[in-house]
């Protein structure tokens, strides 16, 4: 069977599945898949064969993991969702992210109250990872306005990076047997000290796979007391962090996005601080194709006045195709494309329900 | 010595999944609380669809005995009677 683009899209009412030939036209959607309740996560599993995963957040009766093995033609709860030990005190509120590990059932979950847990065996059981779950700061994190929870989960061998709203970057170099708070360069605008050991807000990490040295962050910025904290790099595996902000509009915001063959170009969404909507109603996608030293407005096609919603932290992607598609939802809805690395957007969909997440992979 | 009592659940039509599609369960016990322990150890996907981890019932589920929610009376503690209808049922919230 030839290549083809898979989209998941969570919303607050369920998981949309879209798929397309390569050429990326004629995008067919189905779904929704879930109780018609709020999806914040998903994977798109491309070792051996696809696997689609999805968070479902159902108030009523608890957390669930999706599973789907015909390329969500059709979803199935898997037998179990990450549960806290009943000693522990904790109770799940939300999951946040889900990433394949090494091996093929081996799975990743982030949490809300941030916790990570793993499964061996595609998601029907599941173990907290104490090394974070338990770290000495756990008990002292604050949830922000999305909850306390634990969104990006980026793995190099036996490198882990976590990221924490708000908690900060945490760092483990033994597989995740321990973590230690890695946060030196990345600031915080809502307590007195400016650049705290833990604590910061970051909204989202990202990084290329061949190139696991240099990371990025979307951290909270838009302080006008502390001006571009807002986006930051790392050149040393997350040790340390500077600022890559100058040239942005705002620099706050909530996705950000490595490019699939240049770990140089990074796109993020600015957002203006106090609204977090696009500035001036007018949204852009901004590119950097030298590691943050630069960035470009990409706004063809996109509205040029009165649009003011939001792209939430995992709402963005891109393809992996020779040249990638961007793709980003709204909390209004929509679903949008940038074809030619975000050189040219069109609206796929317009009127889904509130989105949450977005993933693609060419499978 | 814990007086044992028959009654009866009613599960709704969205948990029914959670024990073999019964629409009613029947079981032994003198008080709320100890029918949700039984129902861990029978149907542990149920309770955890009505309980979190830590044993609480969850925010937007209402468990009714007869016609009266238990947060009005005593709680997991009230006490229940032969011939008990213990009731689940999702709460009127979301939007």
């Amino acid at each position: 069977m030839s290549e083809r683009v898979i989209l998941c899209i969570g919303t607050k009412k369920g998981l949309f599945v879209a798929e397309a030939p390569k050429t990326r036209r004629g995008f067919a959607l189905r779904g929704p898949f879930g109780p018609g309740v709020a999806v914040y996560a998903a994977l798109i599993d491309t070792r051996g064969t696809p696997r689609l995963y999805a968070s479902s957040c159902n108030a009523f009766f608890g957390m669930k993991v999706l599973r789907s093995t015909d390329l969500g033609k059709k979803f199935k709860e898997t037998k179990s969702a990450p549960t806290f030990p009943k000693e522990d005190g904790r109770a799940l509120i939300n999951i946040w992210s889900l990433e394949a590990g090494d091996d093929k059932k081996d799975l990743w979950c982030g949490v809300e109250p941030a916790s990570l847990f793993r499964s061996s065996d595609g998601g029907d059981s599941w173990e907290m990872v104490s090394g974070i779950s338990n770290h000495a700061h756990a008990r002292r994190w604050q949830p922000g306005n999305g909850g306390l929870c634990l969104h990006t989960i980026l793995r190099d061998g036996e490198r882990v990076h976590v990221g924490i709203s708000t908690g900060g970057h945490y760092l483990s170099e033994d597989g995740g047997a321990s973590f230690t708070a890695s946060n030196k360069g990345i600031g915080a605008g809502f307590v007195p000290d400016p650049f705290p050991e833990f604590g910061q807000c970051v909204h989202k990490i990202a990084r290329h796979e061949d190139a696991p040295g240099r990371l990025y962050i979307q951290n909270h910025g838009g302080w006008p007391e502390r001006p571009n904290i807002g986006v930051v790099r790392s050149d040393d595996y997350g040790r340390t962090w500077r600022s890559i902000s100058k040239g942005l509009p705002s620099d706050f915001g909530f996705p950000i996005v490595v490019h699939p063959h240049n770990p140089d170009t990074v796109y993020v969404m600015p957002l203006e601080a106090s609204t977090r909507t696009c500035p001036a109603g007018a949204p852009a996608v901004w590119r950097s194709e030298d590691a943050g030293g630069s960035w470009k407005r990409l706004a063809r096609g996109l509205p040029k006045k009165e649009s003011f919603f939001t792209v939430q932290r995992d709402a963005m992607d891109i393809d992996e195709l020779k040249s990638p598609a961007l793709y980003f939802g709204t909390t209004t809805g929509q679903l949008w494309i940038g074809r030619d690395g975000g050189e040219e957007w069109n609206c796929l969909f317009d009127s889904l329900p509130p989105i949450h997440c977005v993933k693609v992979a060419v499978v | 010595m814990t007086r044992s009592t028959t009654i009866t659940i009613h599960v709704p039509a969205a948990l029914r999944a959670c024990c073999e599609g019964a629409s009613e369960l029947s079981l032994s016990a003198p008080s709320v609380r100890d029918a949700l322990v039984q129902l861990e150890r029978r149907h542990p996907s149920l309770y955890r669809s009505i309980c979190d981890e830590t044993g609480t019932v969850r925010r937007h589920v209402n468990l009714f005995v007869n016609t009266s929610n238990v947060r009005d009376r005593d709680g997991l503690d009230t006490a229940l009677v032969p011939g008990d209808v213990v009731t689940i049922l999702p709460a009127v919230s979301g939007g």
